[in-house]
């Protein structure tokens, strides 16, 4: 069913692509374009042939276009789709090295925006290597990253396909939560120390998008430091965490002073899908969803 | 030798109620403003559940936790630098730190989640790093040669350290964070299950350390001193190294590493003109108790919600008293 709908609306993407001339993301002003990426520094658009992706998102994203052939290497985290992982291992995304990229030969290196980064696209844009960095970490991350990696795979209409399909399951998602009683929650990240989501990241819009309300609104940052006493005096209805957390959660008599955990509110959020900002933002925000709104028939 | 502990009554009744009104403000004292009547309520259990728990399960194991360690560490400091004759000894120099390091590091990167399988790590990695430490000694000089001791214990430090860097060199974020976040040391995650445990330890190692107090008195007048008067030197010296370091190896494991306790806890005490190794041991038993529940309770009101390192808290507390105390030694 989902690979229908995909299909449809692939179909309607390229069909628009083919009409639509407005905007930033038309193939023909892509392929010769510069943009800046997200360390803020110039670089052309356009299409390329063998492609060194570095962090697990782009290469879920660039697999799912459709452009897995020209991915030349991946870091040792990339693990979905299965075919990824037939893609040669460079190592680690964060400080990875370039000695190691240089050698697959690439034309074109997607690496994570980070900091810790910056040396390397410095020493690969200076080996002659065209180099993007791309932070995906808000939904409109996602879509621009994208689209962005569309038009340097050759294929923009099929990104704007996934673009299109992902956010229409949001859309639907949105939809019918939008009349539901909208819990207030608490999406804890890390134990120690206690991390919490704050409204930096695409889980509180998925959070937001699937009907609740998260508690650390207030934060701007992706993820806030707390402590217990402050999440008892939030007084969240329901606690979001993993798999393995909920379960030590339920056990620990620290936690009992959350009200949400005295009445049986601890949920664990599926991991495979939420994990990043990716082609499963749809997936995730229906999963989450159901998980918040049992009762609620979400589709 | 001076073991009158009644000449300074004024002393352990300052250190004693500074303790007790550490600990009291512990307890009453967080994010959720409680009045002293419900922080009193809640302690003999009434009141709403909610703030029972934060009353008797958050905070109190929370206060307890960080007397435990900063007894624990503040007494092994006291014991090395006595027998190692050297104002720097201290439990985290002589290599019970990077070996516990090395043991919860190498917990983390294999995936340990269970809570109680990091300490365990701990525990035996600190172990292990004394009894290399002590064996080094044992076959360099065949003797407990304090010189010998202590460059074996930085010696091992030194290994583990570099062991650490190469371990997390390549993990990846989350690995790195909760290794960084375990050696800054924290008690944010005390149980009363734990705490009865390092209390046990700690009474039990405190206790075979004050037994050997007068034993420590005259190795700390010099080896050729001590045997004058009738010490085994080489078992004694060994002895309270290995109890002094399973002390610090117990706090180590249930706190992570809060450092400069074991360091500077003695000499202020000594400042104090406290000179048996008996009263010098209660003494930093007290003091350092009182030193790391008062920083718990800085790191964890200074930037609420967030919580300082406890480590990086006692040192910032620690050193101004620290550099009073060389300017009275120069």
């Amino acid at each position: 069913m989902f690979v229908s709908r995909l299909a449809l609306r692939l179909f309607v993407a390229s069909s628009l692509a083919l009409v639509a001339c407005a905007g930033e993301r038309t193939p023909v002003k892509q392929s010769s374009a510069v943009r800046v990426d997200d360390f803020g520094d110039s670089v052309e658009i356009a299409p390329a042939a063998r492609i060194a992706s570095l962090s697990p998102t782009t290469t879920e994203l660039l697999f799912t276009i459709g452009a897995g052939a020209r991915v030349v290497g991946r870091t040792s985290y990339d693990e979905w789709p299965a075919e990824a992982k037939r893609v040669p291992d460079l190592g680690p995304g964060i400080r990875p090295n370039v000695e190691a990229i240089l050698a697959a030969h690439p034309d074109l290196v997607v690496l994570y925006a980070a900091n810790a980064n910056r040396d390397a696209a410095r020493a690969l844009r200076a080996a002659g290597v065209r180099t993007i960095g791309l932070k995906v970490d808000r939904i409109a991350d996602f879509r621009r990253a994208t689209a962005l990696l569309g038009a340097v795979a050759g294929d923009s209409a099929g990104a704007q396909a996934v673009i299109d399909s992902v956010q229409g399951t949001l859309d639907r998602v949105r939809t019918a939560t939008a009349s539901l009683h909208h819990p207030r929650v608490a999406w804890q990240l890390w134990d120690t120390p206690l991390l919490v989501l704050g409204s930096g990241s695409y889980q509180h819009e998925l959070v937001d998008i699937a009907g609740a309300e998260n508690v650390y609104a207030d934060d701007t940052k992706p993820n806030t430091q707390t402590s217990l006493e402050d999440l008892i005096r939030r007084d969240p209805d329901i606690i979001l965490t993993d798999s393995s957390r909920a379960a030590a959660i339920r056990r620990s008599s620290r936690w009992r002073g959350v009200r949400a955990v005295r009445e049986g509110h601890v949920l664990a959020v599926d991991d495979e899908t939420s994990s990043r900002a990716s082609v499963k933002l749809g997936m995730a925000a229906v999963r989450l969803a159901r998980l918040l709104h049992p009762e609620a028939n979400i589709r | 030798m001076t073991l009158r502990r009644g000449g300074r009554p004024l002393l352990w009744l300052g250190l004693s109620t500074a303790l007790v009104a550490l600990a009291v403000a512990g307890i009453a004292i967080g994010t959720i403003a409680l009045s002293p009547g419900a922080v009193w309520a809640a302690l003999l259990g009434r009141g709403d559940a909610t703030t029972i728990t934060v009353v008797r399960d958050l905070r109190a194991p929370r206060v307890a936790l960080a007397a435990l360690v900063g007894a624990g560490l503040a007494m092994s400091g006291a014991a090395l630098q006595g027998i190692l004759r050297n104002p720097l000894a201290e439990p985290y120099l002589l290599g019970v730190s990077g070996g516990a390091a090395v043991g919860a590091v190498l917990a983390v990167v294999a995936g340990a989640t269970s809570a109680g399988l990091v300490p365990l790590a701990a525990f035996v990695g600190a172990v292990a790093a004394v009894s290399v430490a002590l064996l080094v000694a044992r076959a360099v000089g065949g003797r407990a040669d304090p010189r010998l001791l202590l460059m074996a214990g930085v010696v091992v430090g030194a290994f583990a350290n570099a062991a650490i860097m190469i371990v997390l060199a390549n993990a990846p974020a989350d690995t790195l964070r909760n290794a960084t976040w375990w050696m800054m040391g924290s008690v944010a995650g005390a149980e009363w299950s734990g705490v009865r445990w390092l209390a046990l330890y700690i009474a039990a190692g405190g206790l075979l350390l004050v037994v050997r107090a007068r034993d420590v008195d005259v190795l700390s007048l010099g080896e050729d001193s001590a045997a004058a008067l009738g010490v085994r030197v080489e078992q004694s010296t060994r002895a309270v190294y290995l109890i002094a370091a399973l002390v610090a190896a117990a706090t180590v494991s249930a706190a992570g590493l809060v450092g400069f306790v074991g360091l500077m806890v003695p000499h202020l005490v000594r400042a104090a003109g406290v000179r048996s190794h008996r009263s010098l041991l209660a003494g930093s038993a007290i003091a350092g108790a009182g030193l790391v529940i008062g920083a718990d309770l800085l790191a964890r009101t200074l930037l609420p919600p967030a919580e300082l390192p406890l480590g990086a808290v006692t040192a910032l507390l620690g050193v101004p008293f620290f550099l009073a105390r060389l300017r009275t030694l120069a």
